[in-house]
């Protein structure tokens, strides 16, 4: 009783840190096979269940003119592969509740498996099969293709679901990471499937990739099955360039992207800039001003969009990190008419953020929510190993997590200041607004150089 | 949780392990009537407390509709010792996350925290359940928000408005009839008494069953439920809800124009409630439709004949007769009474040729997956066990599950699929484009 009469002590004299979570990463082992494969290896047993992450370098960069094809090839390689024809692929999984995901990001693509342990031996075998004996079967890439175009179009009923990739182009223009991932209608109808054969060569290839194993198994039975299954894995013989490589032209002054959704009863919006790339020095003090700007539910920007005014169901902000760029975007929505006021509202709060950075009791706050909010971010099986691909992919490691409150607890004040005149955007915002256009335009106007496009269209 | 480990072990023995972990979860009741259950769980070093409480939309009536929603928003906005903001505030500041959801049946509110803010968890409910204030200023800023909340689900999904649609015509006279969020003109009319007289009726301590998981001591959460909730005195049990749906005598559909790529199809059944003895057969029956790409539908529809992008099945727990439906998007623009039928014909194969062993073991081993992933975190096991024990009067019922699972035969699932879904007994809403030819 002590103790926690001691924290309510805390919760009246402010400024003091509460949240003593102490999380640390479980153990686990890290190695390589001969051809360049990572593989991490960590038990974990309070279930009889394993969760596999693996990570490739075959993302929407490098679609090249075929927007889309990172995606479709994934998805492709889940139609079976040549020694299981899909449908007995899909009952046979289905039969041991075992699941098996893959999907594209722009940087990578994916693959994401859960099942019960004592299944391990057949579900790993199946996930090779996938990887490295796709059956690329005619038939079933058309099916594919028909499905991907037609949930195109049905994306195109929803502002929320192609808002991104509008903003993404705004902000990268022609830079890979302005790839739209999923494609457009027009892009994924060029795609054939000798452009996914192609795709898949090219860019699926075991030095570039790596496979995250934890759950419920022993690690020395483990390592010998995925060595044995994934050393046949041939290196490539080709060199690999990172398309993101080259330099990124940000816009130089304030656009407005408008898309005219004729049927819009509100206004869907992103308000951004530039980011910053994951490795960034600063990653974690960010992290915890966009917390506080508008990561929570008390944040600034949710507080005068939503609680104070009424204006909206939700506001908030996103630091969205690659490993070359990244962006940074405050979204929202609210209805036709209240739409300059939530815009201009966004705004004040921003360069009030400029203006009165953050106060001592305010970064407690912030502080003492992201380090209580961190450990059930890696409470699962699957959680753990999507981070562990994550760390091979951005070149981090363990300390990552177990230095993160020490980290947080680093950040004062006056270091605040700096870190928010420094990443938090203050000019040349772009502006993406997803609404009735004919009610709307003269708003935009007042924001920028107006660009108008329609849902209905392609993403340009 | 380490408390729920279960070892590699067929499928049969599941049974007996699960009788001993329903011993795990520690259970004591408040004298005003509010029941705790209680998780010990080290495994990270947080906890969560979820709060359900027994009312929805169905404890409504056409006039107030959505209020049940939106008291759940008005729940943050202010009691007696926490002002407005000041419980965000508070838990924010003590590391503390929240959210909460509405539906026909119960309003939940759930708070995930670093489990030494326990004490702060208690202050800050039990303040707001025994003094709510009900700030009219508050109350007009939160319309605001719940509008908008309405709005952004129509313009993001058709599936909202074909829904609402769909359950209002499958529903008559049940206040199922209407949607969660309420009518537009209801929600710009709740008044003050309707909020006052709803926190009297159903935010009453013996309204309420409360879990708690994680890295907490049984002993020490009870000497605080002592502590801030026992003073709160109990109230008479609400009205029952006495309306029960005429039995449908023929089928109904309902067609909604909107300008979509291709039509969105849904079909509602009646079906019975979650305390049925049907009610386990009705699951396998949703699973062997629709869970993973070898299921009836989907293979059918989706592989096979490419008729659809997607389908799905639901039926989820309710306190009275509620739906079982199957939804899917249509992969042609003019596709939808083809799909229609394709869904017919593939359920008739069922009511006519029943199911195969094989397929019936594949979902029973589904549902035990399902079951791990409930469990692997403490919020699956606060929200799954505070459901058994609401839905089905007992969380112990949570433990039985595998052991009902695995009791449905093949016959049982044929018959469940003969006698809920027949033409007479459904409902069909489409959503599409053209609908004036």
């Amino acid at each position: 009783m002590k103790k926690i009469s001691l924290i309510i002590f805390a919760v009246l004299c402010t400024g003091l840190s509460l949240v003593k979570a102490q999380y640390k990463l479980p153990a686990y082992e890290k190695f390589k096979l001969s051809n360049g494969l990572t593989v991490y290896l960590m038990e974990k047993h309070e279930v009889p269940v394993i969760s596999l992450s693996a990570i490739f370098p075959a993302g929407a960069i490098y679609d090249g003119s075929k927007a889309g094809l990172a995606s479709i090839t994934a998805n492709t390689l889940m139609t079976g592969s040549v020694n299981i024809p899909k449908a007995k692929l899909d009952e046979e999984l289905d039969f041991m509740a075992a699941n098996i995901d893959m999907f594209s990001s722009k940087e990578f693509s994916g693959l994401r498996s859960k099942f019960a342990s004592k299944y391990k031996n057949r579900v790993l075998d199946i996930i090779k099969n996938i990887l490295l004996n796709p059956a690329f079967d005619k038939s079933e890439f058309e099916k594919e293709k028909s499905r991907t175009l037609v949930n195109l179009e049905q994306a195109k009923e929803s502002p929320r679901a192609v808002i991104a990739s509008y903003f993404d182009k705004a902000v990268y223009g022609n830079h890979v990471y302005g790839n739209v991932v999923s494609g457009t209608t027009s892009s994924v109808k060029g795609i054939s499937i000798d452009d996914v054969k192609r795709f898949y060569n090219e860019n699926y290839y075991p030095e570039g990739s790596a496979i995250a194993v934890v759950g419920d198994f022993k690690t020395p039975e483990m390592k010998k099955m995925i060595s044995e299954l994934f050393s046949s894995w041939k290196k490539s013989t080709s060199k690999h360039t990172n398309a993101a490589s080259n330099p990124i032209s940000y816009p130089t002054e304030a656009n407005v992207v408008l898309v005219n959704k004729d049927d819009a009863r509100e206004t869907t919006f992103y308000i951004g800039a530039p980011g910053i790339n994951r490795n960034n020095p600063d990653y974690v003090a960010i992290s915890v001003l966009n917390t506080y700007f508008g990561g929570r539910f008390t944040s600034l920007l949710n507080d005068e969009l939503r609680v104070n005014s009424g204006l909206t169901y939700g506001a908030r902000s996103v630091f969205s990190p690659l490993k070359n760029g990244g962006t940074f975007y405050i979204s929202s929505f609210t209805a036709n008419k209240t739409t300059a006021e939530a815009l201009d509202l966004a705004i004040q709060v921003l360069q009030k953020f400029h203006a009165g950075g953050i106060t001592e009791e305010n970064l407690a706050s912030a502080k003492n929510y992201i380090k209580g909010q961190f450990p059930p971010s890696y409470e699962t099986a699957g959680q753990l190993a999507n981070l562990l691909t994550q760390m091979y992919w951005y070149d981090f490691n363990e300390s990552f997590i177990n230095n993160f409150e020490k980290n947080v607890d680093e950040l004062t004040v006056d270091k605040a200041k700096n870190i928010i005149h420094k990443y938090f955007p203050s000019d040349k915002l772009q502006f993406v607004l997803i609404g009735k256009a004919d009610e709307i335009n003269m708003i935009a106007e007042k924001f920028g150089k107006v660009k108008m496009m329609d849902i209905k269209n392609d993403i340009p | 949780m380490k408390k729920f480990l279960l070892p590699v072990l067929l499928i049969i023995s599941f049974n007996a392990m699960a009788q001993i972990k329903a011993n795990d979860v520690n259970s004591f009741t408040l004298k005003n009537g509010m029941k705790f259950l209680v998780v010990e769980d080290n495994s990270i070093p947080n906890a969560n407390m979820y709060l359900f409480f027994k009312v929805g939309s169905r404890n409504e009536h056409q006039g107030i509709t959505g209020l049940s929603h939106f008291f759940e928003h008005m729940m943050f906005n202010g009691s007696k010792k926490y002002g407005p903001k000041m419980f965000d505030r508070t838990m924010e500041f003590n590391g503390g996350a929240n959210n909460a959801y509405t539906t026909e049946n119960v309003t939940v509110y759930t708070d995930w925290f670093p489990a030494s803010a326990l004490e702060v968890m208690f202050d800050l409910e039990s303040d707001r359940i025994a003094n709510l204030s009900i700030d009219p200023k508050m109350v007009e800023s939160e319309r605001g928000v719940v509008l908008s909340e309405r709005s952004t689900g129509l313009e993001n999904s058709p599936w909202r408005v074909l829904l609402e649609g769909l359950q209002a015509t499958a529903f008559q006279e049940h206040p199922y009839h209407w949607p969660v969020i309420g009518y537009e003109d209801d929600m710009k009319n709740w008044t003050q008494a309707d909020l006052e007289k709803y926190f009297r009726t159903y935010y009453a301590p013996n309204n309420c069953v409360v879990v708690i998981s994680g890295a907490v001591k049984t002993q020490n959460v009870k000497a605080l439920a002592e502590k801030y909730f026992a003073s709160i005195p109990a109230q008479p049990e609400p009205e029952p809800v006495h309306i029960v749906e005429p039995e449908q005598k023929g089928e109904r559909t309902i067609t909604i124009q909107k300008d979509v790529a291709t039509p969105y199809l849904a079909v509602g059944y009646h079906v019975p409630d979650a305390k049925s003895k049907d009610f386990y057969a009705l699951v396998l029956l949703k699973e062997i439709l629709s869970n993973g790409k070898s299921s009836r539908l989907h293979k059918a529809l989706v592989e096979d004949k490419q008729l659809a992008t997607m389908v799905s099945a639901s039926y989820d727990e309710s306190f009275d007769p509620t739906l079982f439906f199957v939804y899917a998007m249509s992969a042609k623009e003019n596709g939808d009474s083809i799909l229609e039928q394709e869904i017919y014909t593939e359920i008739e194969k069922i009511k006519t040729g029943g199911v195969g062993e094989r397929e019936l073991q594949k979902v029973k081993n589904q549902k035990l997956m399902e079951f791990y992933n409930q469990i692997e975190t403490i919020n699956g096991k606060s929200n799954n066990i505070g459901t058994y024990e609401v839905f089905f009067g007992d969380y112990k019922k949570m433990f039985d599950a595998p052991s009902e699972y695995n009791k449905v035969t093949a016959d049982d699932i044929k018959r469940v699929a003969n006698e809920y879904l027949k033409k007479r007994n459904r409902t069909v809403g489409i959503l599409k484009t053209n609908v004036d030819n």
